[in-house]
Order: structure tokens, then C-alpha cells, then sequence
């Protein structure tokens, strides 16, 4: 009860504030927008907007992000039905099915359960986010210390390490890059000079927004001069035809076996949205009893695929506000925003800022019904966009990237940083290396390093009072098996013929 | 050999390469502190032993798998189309590496080679300047040259070297021909969709930004640049 009451106080507090509609409009269409334009995703927008929420009040900065995070997962559906180009990662299994569907004629009935099925994966997640992560948080107050931050941060850097990157290898690569970053610059307990090379730009280390910035959205926008993206898109005629309750139904056990695929890959730190789609999309296959007619336009491919994805979106916010982990590479960024406010996420936001933890999750849940309202309204509009050329595309990215590293500081050196962080991020993807993976480490490196010193320093230098704090420990032991099993893995399992074959 | 090839050689020699620098610079800090007793140094070394072990793991995967992914799922999600762009555009070799290389020291020269020059013949006030401007001349012919043999090389370096000449020149009197430069690497080559497109995101991102948000942006210390910048953020503000 008192969730709802919190829910209906966040909901008033985000609707009577004027720029906060705003806001939360202008991260409903944005999200939607950079999610389905092939090329950019949110994380390109996330990127760009990050310098700037240093100008909005925490509140609004979370909550634009939050909300970017709900309708960008949704956006690159309608290009990945209509043009078989998802607009983000998250949506390639939905083209499996969506564009066989466009193909055979049902294009308004793959992007209305498209639709149908974000939305109710989306506020389902939200709806759980809100009951679950408070109590999470209460309990992590009295229970987490040092010791039990430091193990939950190697927990999540051990399963991001995992499943991150094309190899397990490369995925601890990328997370190690990242935390190589963060030393840059002085020591958290002794406030010695490292990796500084005599320069005293390095001596308040490596800033993570050009580091973000340059990795996320100027590599993406090398990659795609490698792919020279150019020219307009044939539009074909669209209607929006939303599944009938009866094709729902039946369907139910897709949707449920979604949601909750979906916000387990959420939870853990790491998987995210994207791993998400393609299990759900798996899922549906192998439970299928028409298997071989996946692939070939079947409505439960597209279902099982955007439940899914969007129902990651609410799930990775616990981990985050409960205890303070970023699991992926918005909610990576969001840590970001918290820092540039001087503030820290975790359990105490929610008795230092309760006000803006259900204002944020308001938003999401307004977001993800307002995929339903606007959704549908703004297809037509995506189509259009999808004729602005790229190449009138990437100079504004490049140039808005400019001026947002730039006015961080106020310093050139901070655009050199970013432009070299986007050229080591286009050499590091083309090799199979995870650009979210390096900012995880980057974001979570100064926070191991620091809770590592004051778990050691708490427990006398002694390795065996982990032993005495059972959450430590077994948050130790869980990182370490994840570790273990991955490292078997590479080591004895069997590897199939070839890893080149798309998923089934 | 197994399925190696010299291209995994290389990158495990490049990782390797990188832990020992960075573990013989980190003897440049190798201090105790008093009330931590494992120092400054215990916990970039473990990430550099971590990142040797890595780097051989994967060798050894390249070795026993080649390029095959840990697992199919993974690999599909984790797939951006940038392994297969950069096959697809065929650079991938050797050749095409060095061009690159190439390309993307001229940024870094202008870094360097102008200071290098006014020590030698120890110029001073306006002969600076001078020397800078015809540096940045002589790097932007040899770009231009050089850039028609690999269009991507130069799109990754266009970028950096706009950013190390911001300080001389000011963002106002360089960005409309950035936007211009990154419309010529997108492969438009139409002379008036290309000084409109520039002249409307230039526009756009001054009002926005300088106009209503006060965003001060680099005017440039090298005259005449510095002029165009103070003038144009005066009319602007």
C-alpha cells in the first residue's frame, strides 16, 4: 500500500511540474526516435545528453534517462518489422519474424503486437521495479558494508565479464580496460599520483563523460562510416492492426515466459535488454511445437522477442537504486548523472531522495504506457525520419558530442579524449570487444578500488573476515563460480562446428 | 599453429605489450601508505596480472577455436555489424592498418611538431601564431591527399584533428567546415545540400547552445581566428 501511495505522490509531483512533462515527453519521443533511426541508438542520445543533465535538477536527469531507457528499447522495433534494420541490437530477433510478417502483408499486425507486448512487458517490469526495490534497498542498508559493496561489485563485473563481449575473454578484457582507466589519476587512499605521465590533466583522472561520449556515440558514428549508411529508405504503406484479445490468449504463455525471462536478464548485471531478446526469441523456439515455423513470419516470434526486451527495462533499475550497481551501459550512465550531482545511487537515495526514486519510477511506468498511446502515432513519423540521409546525421551528432564534452570543463583537451575514446572504441568493436563493458569498468572501477581499501583496512588486513559476513561471502562465491563455469567452459565444453550460424 | 593466425599474434602481443608498460610505469608510484599497507600499487598490478591472463586465454582460444564466439546466443547479441563492416570494406589488412596510422598521426603532429619548430628558431608573439598557421596548412594538404586512398582512416581522424586545432582556431570558425568534411566522408558530394545542411546544424547549435543555454565555446587564441569567434559569440549573445 504504501508503494501505491508513493506511486500516486511521484505520479502528481512528475505531472504538476511543467518542465518535467517536458522532459518526460521529450525522453518518451527521443528514446523512440534515436531507438529506431538505424545507425544511432539510445545510447548514442544517453551519451550526448549526459553533459547537459548537469544543468537539470537530479530528479529530471534520472528520470530523462529512465525514460529514454523504456521507449528506446520499444523504438527500433518498427524498423526491424518494416525494414528488417532493427534501430538497436535489442530488436534484432524481432526482424526474425516482423519482417517475413511485412513481407506476407501483416505488417500492421507485427508492430501492433510489437506494441502491445513492449508496453506490457515494459509496465509489468515497472510494476514489480516498485514493489521490489525499496525493501531491497531497507534491507541493504542495515546489510551491506564495505566488504559486502566490494563483493557485489566483482559479482556483477564477474557476470558483465561473462556474457558481455563475443568471447568470455574479450568481455574480461573490455571490464579490465575499463578499470585500468579508473586508476588513472590519484590513488582513493592515499592520494598518490598514478598513470599520470606528467601531465596534470591526468591527475584528476580520466573524466567519464568524454569517455562515454567517445565510446558510444562517436565509434558508433565510425562504424557506420565503415558501413557508408546512406541513402533513404523505401517507406512501405503502414496501418497499425493490434492483435486481438483472442490471438493474446493464446499466446499467454509466450508473454508470461517473457517477462519473466526478460526481467531476470534485467536483475543481472550485464545481460540487459539485448541477451534478453535473444533468449525470449530462443525460448519461444525451443518450447515451440512449430518450431520450424519461426523465421518465416510467426507473431510469436515478434511477442516473445519485444516482451522480453522491454520487460529488462524496469528490472535493471533495482540492482542499480536498491544497491548502487549499474548493470549495463545507460544504467552505467545514470551513475553518471548521480555523480554530477554529488550524489552516490544505492539504498540511501531512497531515504535521502525518496522523492525522486518514485518520480523516476512514475516516469518509467508513464513511459511504458505511453508506448501504447504514442507508439502507434509516432510509426508514421519514424518512417519519415528514415529518409533524413545519414550523412546529415552524423556531423550533428559528432558536432552536439563536441560541444557536450567540451562544456563539461571548459577544456580542448576533454573533445581530444572523447575523439580518441571513439577511435579505440571502433577498433576494440570491429575486434568483438564490448564498448559496455570497458564504461562498466570504467564506472564501477573507482568504486571497487575504493570499498576494496576500506573493506581491507575495516577488516584488519585480513582475508578471513569475508568468511565472517555471510552476504560478502557468498556474493564472493557466486562471482567466483560465474568465473569458474565460463572458464570450463572455454576449457573442456565442446564447441559446436561453427558459432557463425544465427541463433535458431 | 592450430586456427591462428598472425592478426591474433599481433593483438596478443599488443595486450601483453600494454601490461608490461604499464607494470614497469607503476614502479614510478610504487609508495607505501601508512595506513594501507598493500599501497598504491596492489591494485593496478592485479588488473595488469588479470589482463596478462586474459590476453593468453584468448590467445589460446584463437588458437584451439580461431574467431568463433563462446556461444551463439552471446554472440548475436553482442553483434553491432562492426566485425562484419570492417570485413566487408576489406580493411582488414596489413596495408590498410598503416594508411590508417598514417592518417591519424597528423592530429597528433599538429600537437607537437609547431612547439618543436618555435623552440628551434625561437619565435615569439605573432611568429607563433605564423608558424601554427602554416603547420595546420601543410598537415591539412597532406590530409587531403592522402585521405581519397582510405575514406574510413580519415573519417577516424578528421574528428581528432578538428579537436587539436580547436584551441588555435575557436570551434565558430571550424565547425561549418567539420560538418562539411564528416558530409564528404558520408559520401555526399552535391556542393549546395552540403553549404545548406552545414549553415542550418551550424545555426541550430549556435542558438541553442549560445544563443539560449550561454555555452561558452572556444574562440581560438590565433588571430584572425580569435576575432571570428569573439565576433560571432558578440552577435550571438
Amino acid at each position: 500500500m504504501d508503494a501505491f501511495n508513493n506511486f500516486v505522490t511521484g505520479s502528481i509531483s512528475l505531472f504538476s511540474d511543467p518542465l518535467g512533462i517536458l522532459i518526460f515527453f521529450g525522453g518518451v519521443i527521443g528514446g523512440m526516435l534515436f531507438g529506431a533511426i538505424p545507425g544511432v541508438s539510445m545510447l548514442t542520445l544517453a551519451a550526448i545528453l549526459l553533459p547537459f543533465t548537469a544543468h537539470l535538477s537530479p530528479v529530471h536527469g534520472i528520470m530523462l534517462f529512465s525514460v529514454i531507457y523504456c521507449t528506446g528499447v520499444y523504438g527500433g522495433a518498427i524498423t526491424a518489422i518494416l525494414f528488417n534494420i532493427p534501430g538497436a541490437p535489442e530488436n534484432a530477433p524481432t526482424a526474425f519474424d516482423g519482417y517475413p510478417m511485412t513481407q506476407k502483408g501483416q505488417a500492421g499486425k507485427a508492430v501492433g503486437a510489437a506494441v502491445m507486448c513492449s508496453a506490457l512487458g515494459g509496465v509489468t517490469s515497472t510494476i514489480i521495479m516498485m514493489a521490489a526495490t525499496a525493501p531491497i534497498a531497507d534491507w541493504a542498508i542495515s546489510a551491506f558494508g564495505p566488504p559486502e559493496i566490494f563483493a557485489l561489485v566483482f559479482f556483477g563485473l564477474a557476470v558483465a565479464a561473462s556474457v558481455g563481449a563475443k568471447t568470455f575473454w574479450k568481455g574480461w578484457l573490455s571490464i579490465l580496460i575499463g578499470l585500468m582507466v579508473a586508476v588513472v589519476g590519484l590513488d582513493p587512499v592515499g592520494g598518490i599520483e598514478r598513470y599520470d605521465f606528467d601531465m596534470p590533466y591526468l591527475l584528476a583522472g580520466i573524466h567519464f563523460i568524454p569517455t562515454i561520449l567517445g565510446f558510444f556515440a562517436v565509434s558508433e558514428i565510425f562504424v557506420q562510416a565503415e558501413k557508408k549508411v546512406k541513402g533513404a529508405y523505401k517507406a512501405p504503406k503502414i496501418s497499425i492492426a493490434f492483435p486481438t484479445l483472442g490471438e493474446l490468449i493464446a499466446h499467454k504463455f509466450a508473454i508470461v515466459r517473457s517477462i519473466v525471462i526478460g526481467f531476470f536478464c534485467g536483475i543481472l548485471p550485464g545481460i540487459g535488454a539485448t541477451l534478453a531478446a535473444f533468449m525470449g526469441y530462443n525460448e519461444a523456439v525451443r518450447w515451440s511445437k512449430t518450431p520450424k515455423e519461426f523465421g518465416k513470419g510467426k507473431l510469436e516470434g515478434v511477442i516473445s522477442s519485444e516482451t522480453a526486451n522491454n520487460a529488462a527495462t524496469g528490472a535493471a533499475m533495482i540492482p542499480l537504486l536498491a544497491l548502487g550497481l549499474p548493470g549495463g551501459a545507460l544504467t552505467a550512465m545514470m551513475v553518471g548523472v548521480f555523480q554530477m550531482h554529488d550524489m552516490e545511487p544505492g539504498p540511501l537515495v531512497f531515504i535521502n531522495s525518496g522523492d525522486l526514486v518514485w518520480v523516476v519510477f512514475a516516469a518509467m511506468f508513464y513511459a511504458n504506457v505511453s508506448i501504447l498511446l504514442i507508439g502507434w502515432l509516432e510509426t508514421k513519423t519514424i518512417i519519415n525520419l528514415l529518409r533524413i540521409p545519414f550523412q546529415f546525421l552524423a556531423p550533428m551528432i559528432l558536432l552536439l558530442a563536441t560541444v557536450g564534452a567540451y562544456a563539461v570543463r571548459g577544456l580542448t583537451i576533454d573533445v581530444i579524449v572523447m575523439f580518441l575514446a571513439g577511435v579505440v572504441g571502433f577498433f576494440l568493436r570491429r575486434s568483438g570487444y564490448s564498448v559496455a563493458g570497458i564504461v562498466l569498468g570504467l564506472i564501477l572501477g573507482k568504486i571497487g578500488e575504493q570499498t576494496f581499501a576500506q573493506a581491507m583496512q575495516m577488516l584488519h588486513f585480513e582475508w578471513s573476515g569475508f568468511f565472517d559476513r555471510p552476504i560478502a561471502l557468498g556474493l564472493l562465491v557466486v562471482g567466483v563460480l560465474t568465473l569458474m563455469g565460463s572458464i570450463y567452459g572455454e576449457f573442456f565444453k565442446k564447441k559446436p562446428p561453427t558459432a557463425e550460424t544465427p541463433v535458431s | 599453429m592450430g586456427q591462428l593466425r598472425p592478426g591474433h599474434l599481433v593483438e596478443a602481443a599488443m595486450w601483453l605489450g600494454l601490461c608490461l608498460f604499464l607494470f614497469i610505469y607503476s614502479f614510478e608510484f610504487n609508495q607505501g601508505i601508512e595506513i594501507y599497507k598493500f599501497g598504491a600499487t596492489a591494485w593496478p598490478r592485479a588488473i595488469i596480472l588479470l589482463m596478462a591472463i586474459a590476453a593468453l586465454g584468448q590467445l589460446y582460444h584463437h588458437w584451439k577455436l580461431g574467431d568463433q564466439a563462446t556461444s551463439q546466443i552471446i554472440s548475436a547479441a553482442v553483434d553491432d555489424g562492426a566485425e562484419e563492416a570492417a570485413h566487408e570494406a576489406h580493411h582488414e589488412g596489413l596495408k590498410w592498418y598503416a594508411s590508417t596510422l598514417g592518417l591519424l598521426i597528423i592530429p597528433f603532429a599538429y600537437m607537437r611538431v609547431p612547439d618543436w619548430i618555435t623552440a628551434l628558431v625561437s619565435a615569439e608573439g605573432t611568429s607563433v601564431h605564423v608558424i601554427r598557421i602554416i603547420c595546420a596548412a601543410i598537415l591539412i594538404g597532406i590530409f587531403i591527399y592522402t585521405m581519397r586512398r582510405n575514406i574510413t582512416g580519415a573519417m577516424l581522424t578528421l574528428p581528432l584533428f578538428f579537436a587539436a586545432m580547436l584551441e588555435d582556431m575557436g570551434f565558430y570558425s571550424l565547425a561549418p567546415f567539420f560538418i562539411i568534411g564528416v558530409m564528404f566522408m558520408f559520401g555526399e558530394r552535391r556542393a549546395k545540400p552540403m553549404v545548406l545542411i552545414a549553415a542550418l546544424i551550424f545555426g541550430l547549435l549556435m542558438l541553442l547552445f549560445v544563443k539560449i543555454l550561454y555555452v561558452g565555446l572556444p574562440v581560438g587564441n590565433i588571430h584572425p581566428f580569435y576575432d571570428i569567434g569573439s565576433w560571432a559569440v558578440t552577435i550571438l549573445q
